[in-house]
């Protein structure tokens, strides 16, 4: 994660009401808070996150309101006063007047005569009634606020005819109330997964993440045992491979060859079947350390991150494209201040270095530390990267390590690949001659075709070969089926982490591994003929039947958990959980690991060995606890 | 893995396709008991076994050249190994392993090893080790840290690759093995080489050469640096060099009193902690935001620990408690039909059952005062016989190999048990990074205001009208013209109305 505010990067900005505004800060524009006032955005660029700001009066000449950090100790005045007031005056509070000092906010009411007192808990004060101010003199106060609007905040207290009347704790509420409507105060956080899974959980659409809370995420990530995979190891390095790598028939034969036989998956590979819009896959990446860039040094970076861009794009490909070469980002990057205009001047005279072509169909992709996207449509949709700089649709893309290792394939490629023309199609091939004569745009083509057929054959037969360490699904479709074609591209002792909103899914699928059917499979007599006499390689593949969707065998220990975060309210004296928070679907982790059963019949061994044979026996004993581990018998 | 790697890779971040003799397993045995077993060869007989070192369980024994060098996940069955009638009788606990330094007394006089013969019942599965199964399996030194709060803990300080994370103290270590995964991208090279790390600290020694012993059995040395430290007193520095942290998990009875050493600025007068004249220096690293998680079970440590952390300039403090919960999948069968064990009570599934089970028992009573009330010969003897669950269980042990006992009654969940209600409570919070006033000129200078040209994010009215007559030229006049008027025949209407 970057130190500080990238230009043209996603930040949020927490404003008074508790709301979050997640925006791109696009250089040389102003950034309104609506109510809370507007600022340039240059003022946040390269500075660091979390800090508190406070927009400022405008200074005369300047058309721009400028920001001041404000310091913790601002930020905490009013505990502080409270703590101290708390610590010298800790008698009995039944009835008895309460000074200025030790309440709240009454530095900011009159920090002069500390006149005004507060009553507690006499009359019950109707906070609306009593403000003096119309709704005329508070609407012109906002025009001309001074102070961030502490000013407005002053008088609405000082104007409020009941105030004396208030009690401390209602008193700090009342302030409390007005602070988040009037103070003009922002903070700036990084848009990382937990902060983007909270804004969209709370303030957007809670439903395109599936109601996925940051205690779910950190459930799945873990018991899909997500982590760092290993430094990358391509295929064919560009060392080892031809630098001049032309169109050679040897070599040519010989790589199409080398595509299409059997991958050797290596460990640190992960499965991830994602409905979230790219949220799981976000946060996945994020754990693996392949979701965040590079940081460059920010003393540097106005200078050098044109001139990367671009000759990014001018390396990338030199013919057709079918997509501008520009980035998103890119066109929005004004130029307009001195500081990147010479930059940008920089940058035009800069020449781009050549960079001798890989091979078209040299395998970009590392062979570990990937995210492998198993999708039901055409194309994944994994809207949310784009938060992180990653679009998926860019065929020609800025540098970014999701790039080579994120791999995404359809479920068609992954079951019948052979009716997917991107995977069936062999490539065209020409002599160099040939594509010399070729028109440009229709030898851009040429390549990003056999470029196309390279990635699918890696993606699907890799992802075919199976081994992944790990599986994380956050589906809307029936986790039975992807199950059942999931199971298998496992490897032995792998985690397994299935997330859902709801239960029910999640009942039905652990009950596909539980005791009773488990026993049923090894049992010969109640077993499914059509798996008599199958090799345990054969029966992974299982295809499932009415009684055994799935072959119980596979997984191991599943269990189903959920987690809930109680938030609380940590004040001196007014300590306790918050009293409201989110409702809605609660999100459900079910966790396993992926088993290699024996070959043949494997008996359990536990105390009550008589019964155990029997399925109807042990129904019975446990007609009550079908997943759980009863105590005599061997059930796992 | 990258060439001239020089560490072994440890078997929690990359366990390979096969178990290994001399590394760390988990020999599952059921969900809830798992048992970690370090595996080793042996070339003779051990502690009196024939087959070398043997694990033994409930469910059989297993010599560990059965478990040696098979694929992770592998159900592996158990094995006759004689353990009655060893030379040395010395009651083992379950699982236990022995010791390298009997193996090696056992090894000189052990002839060859003998071939483990598969035992007729009883099986293992034996799985890689990851701190979730750590966690489930470790031997307890103190309270441990369970997944759903570790996970969730180091969701929130954003460990990530690379992250450079404080932990004090280690305790039994499962959320040192945790943190060290969400941390690694790599073992350093070198010394120099910056990676993400964990500097974990522990006040308790015998604990702290536990955990060392750990931490190198499990290939975890370049990545966890531990220190055997009372932080209180002696702060964060490891060899008088700051750990550069970005993450802090505190499980300590008084974080406040370690507090103020995670500072960015040195101590002002009134809390001396610096040794000598050695200038301050902060352990975090001062480029980026600081995350803190403090752990503490209760709320009067949190109180304080609050208090310290706004005097101490943190934002964002926010404490939260997680409340985890494991559910059970049943499948629930009740009803009449239901065949069962003998004695076992059947209660009807619904209504209709209940009557219809009510109605024949009112049936054989009426027949039986019949037979024996008025006098008369008996009619219906074998009514007498039936008992209550007589005919309906008979229906479906007929069918025996038809009725799916596994698939029978209504899918049901449960909590479990007994419930965890409370681990502790969470506090978090966030330290920025110092921002001087010539960072901020220099920041301003290379950003320089005044040019804005766009308005971005929430625009108020009057923004808005500018951008949209920007946009639209004279078309707006009208628009705004047509809502005036809208206006005027609705505010009319109201007139009327009233």
């Amino acid at each position: 994660m970057y130190s500080v505010v990238q230009p043209n990067g996603w930040v949020a900005l927490k404003l008074p009401s508790d709301t979050t505004k997640v925006l791109q800060v696009v250089p040389n524009t102003t950034i309104s808070l609506g109510k809370y006032g507007a600022f340039p955005s240059n003022l946040i660029i390269h500075r660091p996150y979390h800090l508190t700001y406070e927009l400022e009066d405008k200074r005369e000449g300047e058309s721009f309101c400028r920001l001041r950090v404000v310091p913790s100790s601002e930020l905490y005045a009013d505990v502080f006063a409270e703590e101290s007031g708390m610590c010298s005056a800790p008698a009995d509070d039944s009835d008895r007047i309460i000074s200025a000092t030790d309440g709240v906010e009454y530095s900011l009411v009159d920090p002069e005569s500390g006149k005004v007192v507060a009553r507690s808990n006499r009359e019950i004060i109707d906070d609306n009634a009593r403000q003096t101010l119309t709704m005329e003199e508070i609407e012109e106060l906002k025009r001309d606020g001074t102070g961030a609007g502490k000013d407005i905040i002053a008088k609405l207290l000082l104007s409020h005819t009941a105030l004396d009347q208030k009690t401390s704790f209602s008193l700090a509420k009342y302030k409390l109330l007005k602070t988040k409507k009037y103070i003009r105060r922002f903070q700036v956080l990084p848009l990382d997964v937990p902060l983007l899974g909270k804004w969209m959980l709370e303030e957007k659409d809670s439903a395109r993440v599936l109601d996925m809370r940051d205690e779910m995420i950190g459930l799945v990530g873990c018991w899909a045992n997500v982590h760092f995979g290993g430094e990358d190891v391509l295929l064919d390095g560009p060392s080892s491979s031809d630098p001049e790598a032309t169109n050679d028939d040897i070599t040519e034969a010989e790589r199409l060859r080398r595509l299409k036989e059997e991958a050797k998956p290596m460990n640190g590979r992960w499965l991830v079947i994602d409905d979230t819009s790219g949220f799981l896959v976000a946060a996945m990446a994020e754990r693996m350390g392949i979701l965040y860039q590079d940081e460059k040094d920010p003393s540097e970076q106005t200078a050098t991150e044109n001139h990367i861009e671009k000759e990014e794009s001018d390396g990338a490909d030199d013919q057709a494209i079918e997509v501008p070469a520009i980035t998103p980002l890119e066109t929005k990057v004004d130029n307009g201040a001195e500081a990147t205009t010479a930059a940008a001047a920089e940058s035009t005279h800069q020449h781009t270095p050549y960079r001798p072509r890989s091979h078209d169909f040299q395998i970009p992709f590392s062979q570990t530390n990937t995210i492998t996207v198993l999708h039901a449509a055409n194309q994944p949709n994994l809207s949310f990267l784009n938060y992180y700089g990653f679009d998926i649709q860019n065929p020609n893309h800025p540098p970014h390590p999701l790039l080579n290792h994120l791999l995404t394939l359809t479920w068609l490629q992954l079951l019948n690949p052979e009716t997917d023309a991107a995977y069936s199609t062999n490539p065209p091939s020409v002599s160099s001659a040939q594509l010399g004569a070729m028109k440009p745009n229709r030898r851009g083509t040429y390549h990003r075709k056999r470029r196309r057929f390279a990635r699918t054959r890696h993606i699907v037969d890799s992802a075919r070969a199976g081994n992944f360490s790990g599986l994380a699904v956050a589906s809307t479709m029936d986790n039975i089926s992807i199950l059942q074609h999931a199971l298998p591209l496992l490897a032995g002792g792998a985690q397994i982490a299935i997330y859902s909103p709801t239960l029910e899914p999640l009942a039905e699928l652990a009950d596909c591994f539980s005791v009773a059917r488990r026993s049923a499979w090894m049992n010969p007599e109640t077993a499914p003929a059509e798996t008599v006499g199958k090799t345990a390689a054969e029966l992974e593949r299982w295809e499932g039947n009415d009684d055994f969707p799935l072959n119980p065998t596979l997984v191991l220990g599943a269990s189903i958990q959920t987690s809930r975060a109680r938030k609380w309210q940590v004040l001196p004296g007014r300590t306790h959980p918050t009293m409201t928070d989110r409702g809605g679907a609660e999100g459900y982790v079910l966790t396993g690991w992926r088993a290699r059963p024996a070959e043949g019949r494997v008996e359990a061994r536990g105390k009550h060995t008589g019964k155990r044979r029997k399925v109807d026996d042990k129904g019975a004993s446990e007609s009550a606890a079908a997943t759980p581990v009863s105590d005599g018998v061997q059930v796992l | 893995m990258a060439a001239d790697t020089i560490h072994k890779v440890s078997p929690f971040l990359d366990p390979g396709p096969h178990t290994k003799s001399g590394t760390l397993a988990i020999v599952a045995l059921s969900r809830d008991n798992l048992i970690p077993v370090y595996l080793q060869d042996s070339k003779g007989a051990h502690d009196g076994y024939a087959e070398g070192v043997v694990v033994n369980t409930r469910y059989g024994s297993f010599p560990h050249s059965t478990l040696i060098n098979v694929p992770w996940g592998s159900q592996v069955r158990a094995s006759n190994v004689d353990t009655g009638s060893r030379g040395r009788k010395r009651k083992r606990p379950e699982g236990e392993v022995g010791d390298a330094e009997e193996d090696a007394k056992d090894d000189a006089a052990a002839n060859a090893i003998k071939q483990a013969a598969t035992a007729s019942s009883g099986f293992v599965h034996i799985l890689p080790p990851t701190p979730e199964l750590w966690t489930a399996s470790l031997p307890h030194r103190t309270q441990v840290v369970y997944t759903p709060d570790y996970s969730y803990v180091l969701h929130r300080i954003r460990a990530r690759p690379g992250t450079r994370i404080i932990e004090a103290g280690s305790g039994s270590g499962s959320f040192t093995h945790a943190s060290a995964r969400a941390v690694y991208n790599g073992y350093p090279k070198d010394d120099g080489e910056r990676k993400g790390k964990v500097f974990s600290f522990e006040y308790h020694e015998t604990r702290f050469e536990k955990m060392k012993n750990e931490i190198s059995g499990h290939g975890l040395d370049g990545l966890v640096r531990l220190t055997h430290r009372d932080v209180y007193k002696d702060g964060f520095l490891v060899d008088g060099e700051s750990p550069e942290a970005e993450s802090i998990f505190l499980d300590l009875p008084a974080p406040w009193q370690a507090l103020p050493h995670l500072s960015r600025r040195g101590p002002d007068t009134e809390e001396p902690i610096a040794g000598g004249e050695k200038p301050w220096v902060s352990p975090l690293n001062p480029k980026k935001s600081a995350y803190i998680c403090t752990f503490s079970p209760c709320i009067e440590q949190v109180t304080k620990t609050v208090s310290a952390m706004r005097r101490l300039g943190w934002v964002n403090i926010e404490m939260v408690e997680i409340a985890n919960r494991k559910l059970q999948v049943f499948r629930d069968r009740i009803g009449l039909h239901i065949p069962t064990e003998r004695g076992a009570n059947l209660t009807p599934a619904n209504v209709a059952e209940a009557v219809a089970r009510l109605a024949e028992i009112e049936e054989r009573f009426r027949d039986h005062n019949k037979t024996s009330g008025s006098g008369e010969n008996s009619s219906t003897p074998t009514a007498m016989d039936v008992d209550t669950n007589g005919d309906v269980p008979a229906e479906g042990s007929n069918g025996s190999s038809t009725y799916k006992i596994w698939k029978e009654g209504r899918l049901i969940t449960k909590g479990e048990p007994e419930v965890k209600t409370h681990t502790s409570y969470l506090v978090f919070a966030v330290l920025p990074r110092e921002w001087t006033a010539e960072e901020e000129a220099a920041a301003f200078a290379r950003w320089p205001c005044g040019g804005e040209e766009k308005v971005i994010g929430s625009r108020d009215k009057q923004a808005r009208r500018i951008e949209k007559q920007r946009i639209h030229g004279g078309k707006d006049k009208d628009a705004k013209k047509k809502a005036k008027t809208v206006g005027k025949v609705e505010s009319n209407d109201e007139q009327a109305l009233s």
